[in-house]
This record gives C-alpha cells, sequence and structure tokens, in this order.
C-alpha cells in the first residue's frame, strides 16, 4: 500500500464522514483546516483509494487532488526580515507553498544581506537542516550571488532550491558548488505576486521543489523508515495528550523522514522516547529523539530500516 | 501631474537594471512620491560595490493656507470654518491655540471649528499658512532611496536641497571621489547638484 499526499477540499456538512473514510482506508490526516463554511483536509490516502474517496465525497461537493508537499516542512531562507525581502517574494512564495499543503517557515540569517559581509552562523545553519529543503530567496545581481552563494550555503545539507534575480541558465553557471534546483528570474521585488505571468513563476518554484524532493523521496524508499512520519503522528497524539493542548497552527509538523513536536524538551523527550508501539517496541529504538534549535521543541528523527531491522 | 522626464538605471548586469528599475518604480509609486521627481538617474556596480542615485525634484512651492480647506462663515462674535480636508487641521488647531488662546477656538465636531471673539478678518484667517508640504519631502525621499539599494549597503551619503537630490550607499567605506561621481552623474542628466 503507497500512500500519496492529497488535499481535500469541500463543505462542512458531513465532513466527519471523509475523515472516518480516510482512517478506515488506512489514510492519516495531517492538518485539517476549518475556514467558514469551507474544510480543508490534507491527508495521506492509499493511492488506489482515491478514486472511492473522491466518489464518497461528490455528493458532499468534495473535491480530491495529489497534493505532493503535504507533509513536508519547507525552510524559505530570506536574505533579511527588514521591508527591502519581505513581504515580496519570500512571503509570497512561502504563503502559495503552504496553500498546497507544505509547512513553510521563514528563516532569516541575522548577516544575511549583502555581498562581501553576509555569512550564517551555526544556529541558522542548524536550524534550516532540521527541514526537508531549504528554498533561498537571493537578489538581484549575480556577482553578489555569486559571491555570497560559498557563505550561505556552508554546512547545510538538506537539499538547497535557489531562486535569484538572473535567469536559470546563469544561476547555473555562477553557483558553484552547485545547488540542488534554480529558479531565475525572481529577484528581490517590491510588489505583490497577483498577475498571471507572477503567479505561474511561483508555480514553477513549486514544480522545482517538487522535482527536488521528489529525488529525496525516492531516497528514503530505497531505504524505508522504520514508521510512517503520518501514523507516527497519530500515535503521538494518542500517547502523549499534552499535545492536544498547544496552540500552535501545527502542534505535530511531519516531516519526510521525522516529526516535530512542539512541546518543551527537558518534561517531555522522555515520554516521547517511551511511546509504546506494540510487541514491546518503544519509539526509541525505531527514532532519534533530539532537541530542536527553533524554540525548545523536540525533533524526531526517524532511523531507516537498514539501522532498526523493523518497519511497523 | 507631472510625469518623470528622464528615468534610467544604469548597471552592467542588464537584468539587474531591470529589476531595479522596476523595484524603483514601485517604491515611488507607493510613496506617492513620482510626482516630486523630474529626473532620476541610479547607477548600480555590484562589483564595487556601489549605489548611487541622483535626482532632480520639481518644484513644490504651494504652501498649505487655511483657506485651502476650509470654509469661513464669519457671524455676530464668532467664525464658524468648516473643514473639507482633516489633513491639516491638527497643526491648524495648534496655530489657532497659540495666536487666539484656547478659550477663543473650538471644535464641536470633526469637520466644524469655531473661533470667539478673534480679532482678526475673515481674509486674515484664510492667507494663515498651515503647512509647508516640501518641508518632509526630503526625508521622505531619503527614505523610499534606502528600501530601493540594496538593504547590505548600509554606508550612505545622503545629500537633499529643495531642488535636488544624491543618495550614494555602499557595503564598503564609501571611495573618496564620490563626489565627482555624483557630478558625473548629475551631468548625464544635464543637470548639476
Amino acid at each position: 500500500m503507497t500512500l500519496v499526499p492529497v488535499t481535500y477540499k469541500g463543505g462542512i456538512h458531513q465532513h466527519d464522514i471523509v475523515i472516518s473514510l480516510i482512517e478506515d482506508l488506512g489514510g492519516y490526516i495531517v492538518q485539517k483546516h476549518m475556514i467558514a463554511q469551507e474544510v480543508v483536509l490534507q491527508a495521506f490516502v492509499p493511492r488506489e483509494d482515491i478514486d472511492l474517496i473522491a466518489r464518497i465525497s461528490k455528493p458532499l461537493f468534495g473535491e480530491i487532488s495529489e497534493s505532493p508537499l503535504v507533509g513536508t516542512e519547507i525552510a524559505v531562507v530570506s536574505m533579511s526580515l527588514e521591508i527591502h525581502h519581505l513581504p515580496h517574494p519570500s512571503c509570497d512564495f512561502a504563503e502559495y507553498a503552504r496553500r498546497i499543503g507544505a509547512k513553510t517557515n521563514m528563516v532569516s540569517p541575522a548577516r544575511g544581506p549583502g555581498k562581501r559581509i553576509s555569512t550564517i552562523n551555526d544556529e541558522e545553519r542548524d536550524v534550516i537542516n532540521e527541514h526537508d529543503i531549504a528554498v533561498y530567496a537571493f537578489g538581484n545581481f549575480e556577482t553578489c550571488i555569486k559571491h555570497k552563494w560559498p557563505a550561505m550555503h556552508r554546512g547545510v545539507d538538506v537539499p538547497i532550491v535557489v531562486m535569484g534575480g538572473p535567469d536559470k541558465e546563469t544561476l547555473e553557471r555562477i553557483i558553484d558548488p552547485p545547488a540542488d534546483g534554480y529558479v531565475g528570474n525572481v529577484g528581490r521585488f517590491m510588489r505583490r505576486t497577483k498577475e498571471a505571468d507572477e503567479l505561474s513563476k511561483l508555480d514553477e518554484i513549486v514544480a522545482e521543489v517538487t522535482r527536488v524532493l521528489e529525488k529525496k523521496r525516492q531516497q528514503i524508499a530505497k531505504d524505508p523508515l522504520s514508521i510512517q512520519p503520518a501514523r507516527l503522528m497519530e500515535v503521538v497524539r494518542e500517547q502523549v495528550p499534552a499535545i492536544l493542548d498547544v496552540t500552535s497552527p501545527t502542534p505535530l509538523t511531519v516531516q519526510m523522514a521525522g516529526l516535530r513536536v512542539k512541546l518543551p524538551y527537558d518534561t517531555f523527550a522522555e515520554p516521547i522516547r517511551q511511546i509504546d508501539l506494540g510487541d514491546g517496541i518503544h519509539l526509541k529504538d525505531l527514532a532519534e529523539v533530539v532537541p530542536s534549535r527553533m524554540r525548545d521543541y523536540i525533533l524526531v528523527k526517524i532511523l531507516p530500516f537498514s539501522e532498526t531491522n523493523t518497519v511497523i | 501631474m507631472q510625469a518623470v522626464e528622464y528615468f534610467e538605471v544604469e548597471c552592467k548586469e542588464p537584468a539587474g537594471a531591470a529589476a531595479y528599475k522596476q523595484i524603483a518604480n514601485d517604491v515611488l509609486l507607493d510613496h506617492n512620491l513620482l510626482k516630486v521627481i523630474y529626473k532620476l538617474h541610479i547607477f548600480i556596480d555590484p562589483e564595487v560595490p556601489i549605489f548611487v542615485a541622483v535626482a532632480k525634484l520639481n518644484r513644490v512651492t504651494s504652501l498649505i493656507r487655511v483657506g485651502d480647506f476650509a470654509d469661513i462663515n464669519p457671524q455676530e462674535g464668532k467664525m464658524t470654518l468648516v473643514i473639507a480636508n482633516e489633513t491639516y487641521l491638527a497643526p491648524m488647531l495648534k496655530i489657532f491655540w497659540e495666536r487666539f488662546g484656547k478659550d477663543h477656538v473650538e471644535q464641536p465636531d470633526r469637520f466644524t471649528v469655531v473661533l470667539y471673539d478673534v480679532k482678526a478678518t475673515p481674509k486674515e484667517i484664510e492667507e494663515i499658512v498651515v503647512a509647508d508640504p516640501s518641508e518632509p519631502l526630503g526625508k521622505d525621499l531619503i527614505y523610499a532611496f534606502r528600501l530601493i539599494a540594496p538593504e547590505g549597503f548600509r554606508l550612505r551619503q545622503e545629500i537633499h536641497t529643495r531642488t535636488t537630490m544624491s543618495f550614494v550607499a555602499s557595503e564598503d567605506p564609501l571611495p573618496e571621489d564620490v563626489d565627482k561621481l555624483v557630478k558625473e552623474k548629475f551631468a548625464l542628466m544635464e543637470e548639476t547638484p
């Protein structure tokens, strides 16, 4: 059974039918948004059951579509949080990716802007490394991008998609060592992306991010995880009820190979390590529970089958 | 509204020049400053790196007087001012208080001000200068150019007069011949700083 990431949009009326259907089919709900009369579900469902869900939700005016960014956490690395770079274009992309299912976080180095003076420190690097992918929003000048790239990506080991003002070919030429993906003609600009050509540019970024993530997904599939992150989320929700009182929009953030638990590390790391997964297996056997550099959250890194010899 | 007569961005990288032309246009438009600018030349060399913006400004001569935004109805022992535009209400009240005293000025509602027993003719009151719109202009322009210039360029030289403005920024100490550079850029617009 392969689980695929999907987005379901439909009316609030009887939407619990769809939720129980997904759960009965062995799928997992990652996020649920209620916006006025509408419900948006981000979920993992078995590929062969998508048609069934579509058929059952049709009388409820529900629509289901595949959205490859569900269950991923993306770091949008903006060169600063000043008005020069925000809200356009960094927030525009972050918001766009969020709408199609990704969880995006804005990361901004304290000394990001500039050519010679830009750099990142260890905390920023570690925060970026806690994500599935980083999208770097660079400026308009190839001279500056070329100059600052070596400093900005030092120590970052997650895939990086670079977006910048010069065209894609130029970016590919000047970025050395190479990044994993490139999107050209999106540098710094100070207007909202609302025209058709600007929106298609955002789609281009999403396509590039999806392509890079797909590669990572294939790599993970070669050595499968000991437990699916979405499934682990369900288990944490059942066995650590304190998570239900957390008011963050996503108290449990699903990543491609892990889970961010937004509870204080000192108090909750041990209960999470001791989570019972049946047959005498505890979570500590299948995953590393480490402190996150983001606030005092907990990061659960799921180990692959080759290290644990167990798949749940 | 007077259009911008000359607007060029000079840069070795054509893509960067086009992007900065768009940024400058968007920022000046957002801050409602396009009407102030008569000629504008921006020079960027990311290799040095340096950012230079020189501008010739439109002359904004009109002073704002009470008569521009208020109608005065003289009555027995008092004058009622009906305010059409609230923008300059606060500075106007301040001037009235200083000149006539708070006892003689009353504001029954947002759009009405009543003056009691003042020793001035309605004509004189109409002529009172409330604000000079060109005064904060220089500051606004410099602020806008701080947004337009690349953010890392934090060492700046900003000069503005009533008719011209020059803005030089870099992330390294500015070169000593920066005045010469500014003059050169003004010459490209056929102007003098």
